[in-house]
């Protein structure tokens, strides 16, 4: 399927090869790499064919990661699966992937890449399981010689719950749910609400014994709908698309509409979701530019947080876009800084805490120099970046979430809510 | 030593050698990882090969690993000496009890692909095969691949053991592995390899619920190729793949939608139909709202294949498709080409206001691509030709430079004004459009503007003065902008016959000794038609060409028999490209004309409309049964249309009763009519 896989760093240099095919040469990467550094721009689609080759990347910050293939692969698993590839190699260097780290542990990359792919085949791609046999500078010896536990593991490894090993113990038992949703709003010049849509994710971290059963509830209209005792209170919110972790029963769901899952341990994501209907928009925004004489530009901004009084937004940051040629900008805030920042071209304001039902406004006055080349200026939609702790922009809730495992154990139960903005956008 | 003659790293060759031989394992272990080093930047340390295999004798997994991977890197170079490592391997797979190693043994065995090597390697990997252990399994089952490749006549026998393995293997994940294996296998063959039968299915399906996401993948993958036997066996192969759309791998997502629209073709029941479109969308769009960019883009160039055959699918979503800011411009640019597909009666507006906005941002690129999408819409879409023509009037209205985007408009202004002609004779667009003609300066613009001049002369101030200057200038310009004038100015020539005759005479003159053969062509034949007979010449350049039919077509991408095949690709390289498998992989190399096999295999167990004009009555059953499915087929399409217009019940009834009708020679008729049905509405 795939036929080679490698990692290039910026300037086009090879730092990790494996072949899984024969039908490929190194050549004919080098010329990719050439390529690849010739057209930085990016604007390039991440497939290429040359000459009955396909190269297939994806870019993590500084480094490219290809796979070529010669046949008709599915490429949107091959992509899904350099993205899981990556995630991997995070997990083993803490977060990082640059090229120190890949110079530094190639070996352990070279035995990871034998893991997940073979004949170029996604095999396992779950990091937590490939650190239980594959580890930086070898395994213990004591794993490698008792064979019951290698039966266990390759048992794990090709069993029905792959993602859980057996016979996990915590003193205390803890499980930790963030329901975080990120809100991608863009609205016309009118005012109008063009798209609204919040894309939202359970994370769980768990910390649990044995092999516990879970279940989760939300208010979820159609899940409500079917225990027909909530029916008349509250209605619940519509989830238009949810997407599970490998764990949760998927066939339970689609039949009886409930989230049952045994846990991987540590930390995951159970679920993603999306919802664009009802959304409770943070901000109201007001802004007026106007041209008080030539050269001068005035804009005056409103801002209208409208959660509730007793939620505070944090970290907001509103990037205001002002001409290429301003110069000399003064503003007024009722509230946080406002800057100019050049290479951003636009007044960035940054508010640390803001409360719920509160109108704050910007002023600014801007100078603008002299351009040799008449340029109309295209206006680029304002933004704003923020986080909203104990708030969710679709109103979800988690109703309900029970551990059930045949010791019986009590459990820890930890919960928290944040709403982040994420393309949130005004047209000007 | 000798050995290293005439080497140019000697001193670094030599010191690894004397670390690989050194008694410390530590040493030889660092000395092992260096070699690996060298081989990754590309550096040839094949010569070490004895001295690295030697390693192999500790018993250490780790080094072993590397090893491993020094071997299958060079083993091709050195067969002589990788004979020497076949020993080890087998003593791993007979012998350890560890499974891993017995894994990573068999693994790297069929990686070697050495064909005499590989005669040693059939006995212990039919033991794998039946190996307890399902981890060893799976490894053993995706090496047979790897041997047939190399040495296909050593492997009946293996075949044999996978087939049977495909009737008694109760692990997901060993299954889903085999399941893949032999599809490569069936690609380099192009002999079909596994007999679906009832119980296998069932037995895949319940796999697809335990295995990890790739093997999802790969049995949906699969289930794709399949044709079910009846609606029952659709609605419960759709029924077990229904959950996987909420799977968090946007891939296994993928083909849940995949194996779920291409089973739809087959299900009796309407209304089921337009409940499974229902969930099917949702599923879709959160695809394309997926934080990995590039995954996005796979989705969306299939979406443009979607919408063809199911444009019910997005009808009330445009607004999914509007750009955002900082998205990589190769989706933006997808996501204008399917707003100008999914543009219809209802939502013109829409998507024309927001194209609107487009034109305001910095990328030139961006900006001429959105002026080609209004063109386009405006040229397809009666109904939002005004609002299109305004809006690009706008635009000509604040032009002061000769930018990129201008040509564009020229472009289209003039393929809107040639299928609208009698429309905008009189229009005050054209004048807007005149004023801005001097800032062509690409060929196929200022061709535009040649032919706007020609054509509207009547109707343009100037127009005589404007050609004169064209026709000055006529030696330097491009050869489509040459012709164009020729024609324009005979046209020209013949609304004002004196005022022009200097000018043709001039043109004339300049033309008639190019050294291209067309213009020179050209320039005679108007020449001896103008001394002549002009009237001819009016008939030949004047004549209103009232229909212009091919800007509809321009917008789909597959014949509808095509399309069948290209669903079932869904997500292939070959879709990514528009372009259907066989049309991407021919005639190169072995390995590709194997892809045609595949191709052709395809086509038995799939129907081809095209392939079946073509067989005659030789497989007569085999034929009655296309025949069907392709009728159900095109219900289907209808079925689909009728969701947007439930008063179509009349075609419906038609096709019902052709599908009673079996052998009915109508048929091909009444599918041709299906088509332009189903075009139309995209």
């Amino acid at each position: 399927m795939i036929s080679s896989l490698s990692f290039i760093n910026q300037k086009g240099e090879i730092l990790i090869y494996r072949v899984y095919k024969d039908d490929i040469n190194r050549n004919e990467i080098i010329q990719f790499c050439a390529k690849m550094i010739a057209t930085k721009e990016n604007k390039e689609s991440p497939i290429i064919n040359i000459d009955q080759t396909s190269f297939i990347h994806i870019s993590i910050k500084d480094i490219i990661i290809l796979a070529t293939t010669k046949i008709d692969v599915n490429v949107a698993m091959v992509l899904e699966f350099l993205y899981q590839l990556t995630k991997i190699c995070k997990a083993y260097f803490q977060g990082n992937l640059d090229e120190n780290c890949i110079r530094k542990s190639f070996v352990l990359i070279y035995e990871i890449l034998d893991e997940v792919l073979d004949y170029g085949i996604p095999q396992i791609a779950d990091a937590n399981l490939l650190q239980k046999f594959i580890q930086e500078g070898g395994i213990q010896q004591e794993t490698t010689i008792n064979i019951e536990r290698l039966r266990q593991l390759t048992y794990t490894l090709t069993g029905a719950i792959s993602w859980r090993p057996a016979g996990l113990y915590y003193e205390k038992n803890e499980i930790y749910l963030d329901i975080i949703e990120s809100v991608n709003l863009l609205i016309s010049r009118k005012g109008t609400v063009l798209r609204s849509e919040v894309v939202g994710s359970i994370e769980l971290r768990s910390k649990l014994t044995g092999m516990p059963e879970c279940q989760i509830g939300m208010n979820d209209k159609l899940l409500m709908g079917k225990q027909a005792r909530y029916n008349k209170q509250n209605s619940g919110i519509t989830i238009d698309d949810m997407k599970f972790h490998a764990c949760v029963g998927l066939p339970k769901f689609e039949k009886d509409r409930i989230i049952t899952f045994i846990p991987p341990d540590g930390h995951f994501q159970l679920m993603s979701y999306r919802i664009s209907e009802n959304i409770n928009i943070p901000f109201k925004v007001n802004a007026f530019y106007s041209e008080i004489r030539e050269n001068k530009l005035e804009i005056r901004l409103k801002i209208k947080s409208i959660y509730d009084q007793n939620i505070y937004g944090t970290n907001i940051i509103v990037k205001i876009p002002v001409p290429k040629n301003s110069v000399n900008v003064i503003s007024a805030s009722s509230i946080g800084k406002a800057k100019h920042e050049v290479e951003e071209q636009s007044v960035i304001w940054r508010i640390k805490k803001l409360q719920g039902d509160v109108e704050i406004s910007l002023n600014c006055e801007i100078q603008l120099g002299l351009t040799t080349r008449e340029e109309v200026w295209s206006k680029p939609p304002l933004k704003i970046e923020f986080q909203i702790p104990m708030f969710t922009a679709s109103g979800l809730r988690v109703r309900f979430l029970k551990v059930m495992e045949k010791s019986g154990y009590r459990t820890n139960k930890w919960i928290k809510y944040l709403t982040k903005g994420g393309e949130y956008q005004h047209r000007l | 030593m000798a050995y290293f003659g005439n080497n140019p790293q000697r001193g670094e060759l030599q010191e690894l050698y004397a670390d690989l031989n050194d008694l410390n394992f530590e040493k030889k272990k660092e000395a092992v990882k260096k070699v690996i080093a060298y081989m990754t930047v590309g550096k040839d340390v094949s010569d070490l090969f004895q001295s690295v295999i030697k390693c192999l004798e500790f018993n250490d997994i780790e080094m072993k690993k590397l090893i491993y991977l020094y071997i299958v890197n060079y083993s091709r170079q050195k067969p002589d000496d990788a004979i020497m490592v076949i020993q080890n391997f087998r003593k791993d797979v007979r012998k350890s009890e560890n499974p891993l190693v017995r894994a990573l043994a068999i693994r790297t065995f069929g990686c070697l692909r050495v064909p005499k090597l590989n005669e040693y390697l059939i006995e212990p990997l039919k033991d794998c095969i039946q190996d307890d252990d399902p981890y060893v399994r799976k490894t053993a089952v995706l090496c047979v691949p790897k041997v047939y490749e190399v040495s296909p006549e050593i492997c009946p026998a293996l075949l044999e053991l996978l087939q049977k393995l495909l009737e008694k293997e109760s692990n997901a994940l060993v299954l889903a592995n085999l399941i893949q294996s032999m599809r490569e296998i069936e690609v380099v063959s192009g002999k079909q390899l596994i007999n679906l039968n009832q119980k296998i299915i069932q037995k895949l399906l319940l796999a697809v619920d335990e295995c990890i996401e790739w093997g999802q993948i790969f049995i949906l993958d699969y289930l794709a190729t399949y044709n079910p036997q009846d609606s029952k066996q659709a609605e419960i192969i759709i029924e077990r793949t229904l959950p996987r759309l909420s799977h968090i791998n946007p891939t296994v997502t993928f083909c849940a939608v995949k194996v779920i629209l291409k089973y739809l073709d087959f299900l009796d029941n309407g209304e089921l139909v337009k409940n499974l479109c229902k969930k099917v969308a949702p599923s879709l769009i959160s695809l394309l709202s997926w934080n990995q960019p590039e995954v996005q883009y796979t989705i969306l160039r299939n979406i443009s294949l979607i919408l063809q055959k199911f444009p019910i699918l997005f009808e009330n979503d445009v607004k999914v498709f509007f750009c955002s800011i900082n998205e990589p411009y190769y989706i933006k640019y997808e996501k204008l080409d399917i707003m100008v597909r999914i543009c219809d009666s209802k939502n013109f507006g829409q998507v024309l206001n927001e194209l609107l906005i487009y034109l305001n941002e910095a990328d030139p690129h961006f900006v001429r691509k959105t002026i080609k999408s209004i063109g386009k819409i405006a040229i397809t879409y009666d109904k939002a030709l005004d609002k299109a023509v305004s809006i690009l009037v706008e635009l000509a209205k604040n032009i002061q430079q000769p930018t990129e985007p201008v040509q564009e408009l020229l472009i289209q202004m003039q393929l809107i004004y040639k299928k609208n002609k009698q429309m905008y004779k009189h229009d005050e667009s054209l004048k807007i459009i005149y004023s801005i003609v001097d800032y062509a300066n690409e060929p196929e613009s200022k061709s535009a503007c040649a032919w706007i001049l020609g054509e509207f002369g009547e109707f343009i101030p100037k127009s005589v003065e404007k050609m004169k200057e064209y026709v000055d200038n006529f030696q330097m310009e491009d050869r489509l902008v040459q012709l164009q004038l020729l024609t324009s100015a005979v046209q020209l020539y013949l609304k004002y016959p004196s005022q022009c005759a200097t000018l043709i005479q001039q043109l004339i003159t300049s033309a008639k000794d190019s050294f291209n053969p067309d213009v020179r062509d050209r320039t005679y034949i108007y020449w001896r038609l103008l001394s002549t007979d002009p009237e001819v010449v009016k008939n030949l350049v004047c004549f209103n060409s009232g229909t212009f039919s091919n800007f509809s077509k321009d917008l789909r991408l597959w014949e509808t028999q095509d399309l069948v095949v290209a669903l079932e690709n869904m997500g292939s390289i070959s879709n990514l490209f528009h372009k259907l498998p066989h049309q991407l992989y021919k005639n190169i190399k072995i390995k590709i004309n194997n892809q045609q096999n595949v191709k052709i295999y395809k086509g038995e167990e799939k129907p081809d409309t095209q392939a079946q004009d073509q067989q005659d009555e030789n497989n007569q059953n085999n034929k009655k049964e296309l025949q069907q499915q392709s009728q159900q087929q095109q219900l289907q399409d209808v079925d689909l249309l009728n969701f947007d217009e439930p008063s179509n019940n009349n075609n419906n009834n038609n096709n019902n009763n052709n599908n009673n009708n079996n052998n009915n020679n109508n048929n091909n008729n009444n599918n041709n009519n299906n088509k332009t049905d189903l075009f139309e509405l995209i």
